[in-house]
């Protein structure tokens, strides 16, 4: 068990794991930042990779992190080194701890075709989809369907509500300031007010999902577009998101050039061409998100259309890097007592 | 016993190697960490005064519960020798340490959750809702004792079928009532293993991460690996992940320091599992086989709801995926080559370990407990090792050292599989390499034997069939979870608990569940065959 001998495992190994990390045939190389779910067989990378590959010339690489954060951080310790071209997936919620490290270039992409809930002119980190926040229900076991975090609260004593920690889970942290946005200086007081209808807090959106779809709970935090999923992936009517009266956490998810690329000419060409139907027609049923652009074919039959645009609720980024350690004691304490 | 044993010198090299390999790492790798990090960024507030006291309770708590229900187990299995389905009942109880804990926490729920059998069971018969939730400091304990107590079923099962027959056959020919024969006869062959087994018991609780999450139902329940998580991800403030990451192995070397004295009993070993059930009074043999079957309803059922669950599953669309077939050759391939060394390994830990806490050895000698601390240390700080930090590290020390990154992902990801079992592995093999040396080093040395005929002759007999149990445990713990080498971005690099994950972080349950069921199978299978490649000659030592 020396060193040399793991290595020459190693070597043996990694004949299986070889990747596209030399381009084919000389043509250029795009690589592209992102995480694991947006690059498996069922995300959206395939689709992606053939579409832009018949445009561009080019050979389009994929590298995965375990997350969108997970990616940044990659970018952040490899720094100038970097083999990546383009970041894709980071949310708002992190954008501008991103922005902050300096790594990123503009993207130059013409961003008048958006549709997204929010004005957005932002030079550095271009959108290519969105989602709301919500709460996921089963139509055939919850009686009362809540229309608002106060009336959440004051369900049955019977029923139960799964939530994600916002200190390992994106959704998780996206509630928290959902909270904080809808009720500001009252937030402590409606965390309170949800703690007993607090099953359990989770890890990750997977472990929520999963229990909630053992019938563990009655509502599970997640997306307004996971009963499209069901509807569409597997005909399974039952489903449905809460629409709450406060609105909904609006996430959306953006793609940045990254400064030390060798391809600029190429990576500028991928953000406009993120922008464009042949991307965006990709995104409802493998992502199961909102396009970031109104499409010829418009949203697939089985997805709702998107929250009404002033019940989007979306916290700038600098607020919440200023004020994320101090809303999530507030969670904590409140969840404690 | 003063023989002076010269010719085992040489024994001690390999696996103070190892020990020293193990232990570089880690300060290699966190002083990766402490390169790259402003400085040690810690502030010993409440909460995290808090975090450390709830977890030392939680983990002991766990620890004492796991020891009972295990040790009982161990008692009733190892006495009851003809049980019907006992090979099968042993291999299920180790399965469950080796399963991803998503699998065991959602086998748990579907029994004892909102919506389990045993509710509904409840329900049926009474009438009322049961007032009991799986979700707060019981559903930990639960989880935990589940996952352990199968570790110590079987690492004890081996100690008490190695008490010799006149041992038994002396103890009821006194006529000494069944606590008393526990007392002196089935205890003094246990007590060695037990302390290793709780120190490896309280470590893996203390780190216990979804577990205490999923289950404790409030972030009232914590632990310092959420701490971690979050510096390292949100914060990015590797400083604070170090300094947690600290606290932890300070933790860690504090209570191996306690416990670490480890003697061998001096006690003589055989391999021989001869029992006497005829002997015992039937009130004895009742009580016995009530614990099996109550023990073996208690542990199937959740494994018995991940195959139903699992079962629903498309199976020829699923293994029809090329991604299926890549994850299985994967997992497989990096479970061979990881406990290839496990066994390497803490086969060299355990022989060179007992030199150092044998009387008739080198116990005496100025700094030989030092030296025995320092390798149980080596091994157990794993257990305490954050795997982002440890997979961090490494991203960190590829990028210094260079390189092919995909190289370095395996290196990493074996290595993580290696550090996950070594603890176990060196906590099942040392106390039978001690009492292997025990009984025979003055007849070995008084016969001149060299090293190789004496390890045919002697510790390979007496040792195979623990050996045996350590690799079908390292085969099924390196399965592989790749969180370690999310980092390094090896998108076509996949296992099948990985797999599981994906599906589920993609809505696709009814594959997932096909998977965990896979995995179950795969790892019930290796428990039950693996063993039988090592057990030839096991009741032939001398």
């Amino acid at each position: 068990m020396t060193w040399l001998h793991k290595t020459l495992l190693a070597a043996a190994f990694a004949t299986t794991t070889t990747m596209a990390a030399t381009a084919e045939g000389g043509k250029r190389e795009l690589i592209i930042y992102t995480y694991d779910a947006f690059a498996a067989d069922w995300g959206p990378a395939p689709g992606v990779k053939a579409e832009f590959e018949k445009v561009c010339d080019c050979e389009l690489t994929f590298v995965t992190a375990d997350s969108s954060i997970g990616a940044l951080r990659k970018v952040q310790l490899e720094g100038e080194a970097t083999p990546a071209d383009i970041v894709l997936g980071l949310d708002t919620n992190i954008a501008e701890v991103a922005r902050a490290t300096g790594l990123f270039a503009e993207h130059g992409a013409d961003l008048s075709a958006l549709s997204v809930p929010i004005e957005w002119n932002d030079e550095v980190f271009a959108p290519f989809d969105y989602s709301y926040l919500a709460f996921v229900y089963n139509t055939e076991k919850l009686e009362t369907v809540p229309g608002s975090f106060e009336e959440l609260a004051a369900l049955p004593e019977d029923v139960k509500i799964i939530i994600q920690d916002p200190r390992s889970s994106t959704p998780g942290l996206g509630l928290v300031l959902w909270v904080k946005q809808a009720y500001g200086e009252r937030a402590g007081e409606i965390w309170r007010a949800l703690a007993p209808r607090v099953l359990t807090v989770t890890k990750s959106w997977s472990d929520a999902y999963g229990l909630f779809l053992k019938g563990e709970a009655e509502l599970v935090l997640s997306y307004t577009t996971s009963p499209a999923y069901h509807r569409i992936a597997e005909s399974d009517q039952r489903f449905a998101a809460a629409m709450f009266a406060e609105g909904h956490h609006l996430q959306v998810e953006v793609a940045a050039i990254v400064k030390s690329t060798d391809q600029p000419e190429l990576a500028r060409q991928f953000m406009a061409f993120m922008l464009t139907d042949a991307f965006q027609d990709i995104i409802p049923t493998t992502n199961w998100t909102y396009p970031a652009i109104e499409t010829a074919n418009g949203l697939p039959e089985g997805f709702d259309p998107p929250v009404a645009a002033d019940k989007a609720l979306i916290m700038d980024g600098a607020d919440v890097e200023a004020n994320r350690k101090a809303w999530i004691e507030e969670w904590r304490a409140a969840l404690s007592q | 016993m003063t023989v002076r044993p010269i010719r085992i010198h040489a024994s001690v090299l390999p696996g103070i190697a190892v020990a020293a390999m193990l232990l570089l790492l880690a300060a290699a790798l966190l002083a990766e960490l402490a390169v790259r990090a402003t400085g040690l960024t810690l502030a010993f507030d409440r909460e995290l005064a808090r975090i450390v006291a709830f977890t030392t309770m939680q983990a002991a708590l766990s620890t004492v519960l796991s020891l009972v229900v295990g040790i009982a187990l161990a008692w009733s299995l190892a006495h009851q020798q003809r049980f019907p389905g006992r090979g099968l009942l042993i291999a299920m109880f180790s399965a469950a340490l080796v399963l991803p804990t998503l699998i065991v926490v959602l086998g748990l729920v579907s029994v004892l959750g909102r919506s389990g059998w045993a509710g509904d069971l409840y329900n049926a018969v009474t009438g009322r809702s049961p007032g009991f939730s799986i979700y707060g400091l019981s559903g930990i304990l639960i989880a935990h004792t589940y996952l352990n107590a199968s570790f110590v079923v079987r690492t004890l099962v081996n100690r008490l079928e190695a008490v010799p027959p006149e041992n038994r056959k002396l103890a009821h020919g006194l006529g000494l009532s069944a606590w008393r024969r526990f007392r002196l006869v089935d205890w003094p062959a246990c007590a060695p293993s037990v302390r290793g087994l709780a120190v490896t018991i309280f470590l893996l609780c203390f780190t216990s991460f979804a577990i205490v999450l999923v289950l404790g139902g409030s972030p009232r329940y914590n632990t310092l690996e959420v701490a971690i998580y979050e510096a390292v991800r949100f914060e990015f403030d590797l400083g604070r992940a170090l300094a947690l990451a600290l606290v932890q192995l300070a933790v860690c070397a504090a209570l191996v320091a306690f416990v670490g004295g480890l003697r061998a009993t001096g006690r003589s070993i055989h391999g021989a599992a001869t029992m006497f059930a005829h002997l015992q009074g039937p009130a004895v043999n009742r009580l016995q086989r009530t614990i099996i079957i109550a023990a073996a309803i208690a542990f199937a059922l959740p494994l018995i709801a991940t195959l139903i669950d699992g079962s629903r599953a498309e199976f020829s669309r699923l293994l029809a995926e090329p991604v299926f077939a890549r994850a299985a050759l994967t997992s497989v391939l990096i479970a061979i080559v990881s406990a290839a060394i496990v066994v390497t390994g803490s086969v060299a830990m355990a022989l060179t370990r007992r030199q150092f806490t044998l009387a008739n050895r080198w116990a005496d000698a100025r700094g030989s407990p030092l030296a025995a601390l320092a390798m149980s240390y080596s091994a157990s700080l794993y257990l305490v090792f954050p795997a982002l930090v440890l997979g961090l590290g490494f991203f960190l020390l590829a990028r210094r050292l260079g390189g092919p990154a995909d190289l370095w992902a395996v290196a990493a990801l074996i290595t993580a599989n290696v550090t996950l079992a070594l603890p176990f592995a060196v906590a099942v093999l040392v106390p039978t390499a001690e009492r292997a040396a025990a009984r025979y080093d003055r007849l070995a040395v008084s016969l001149g034997l060299a090293w190789s005929t004496r390890w045919r002759a002697i510790e390979w007999p007496l040792m195979r069939a623990d050996i045996g149990y350590v690799a079908a445990l390292a085969l099924c713990l390196s399965l592989g979870d790749l969180g370690v080498i999310a980092l390094f971005g090896t998108q076509d690099f996949t296992t099948l608990p990985w797999l599981m994950y994906q599906k589920i972080g993609a809505y696709r349950t009814a594959d997932a569940a096909g998977v965990a069921l896979i995995l179950l199978s795969l790892v019930l299978a290796t428990f039950i065959f693996v063993p039988r490649l090592f057990s030839g000659a096991r009741h032939a030592a001398p």
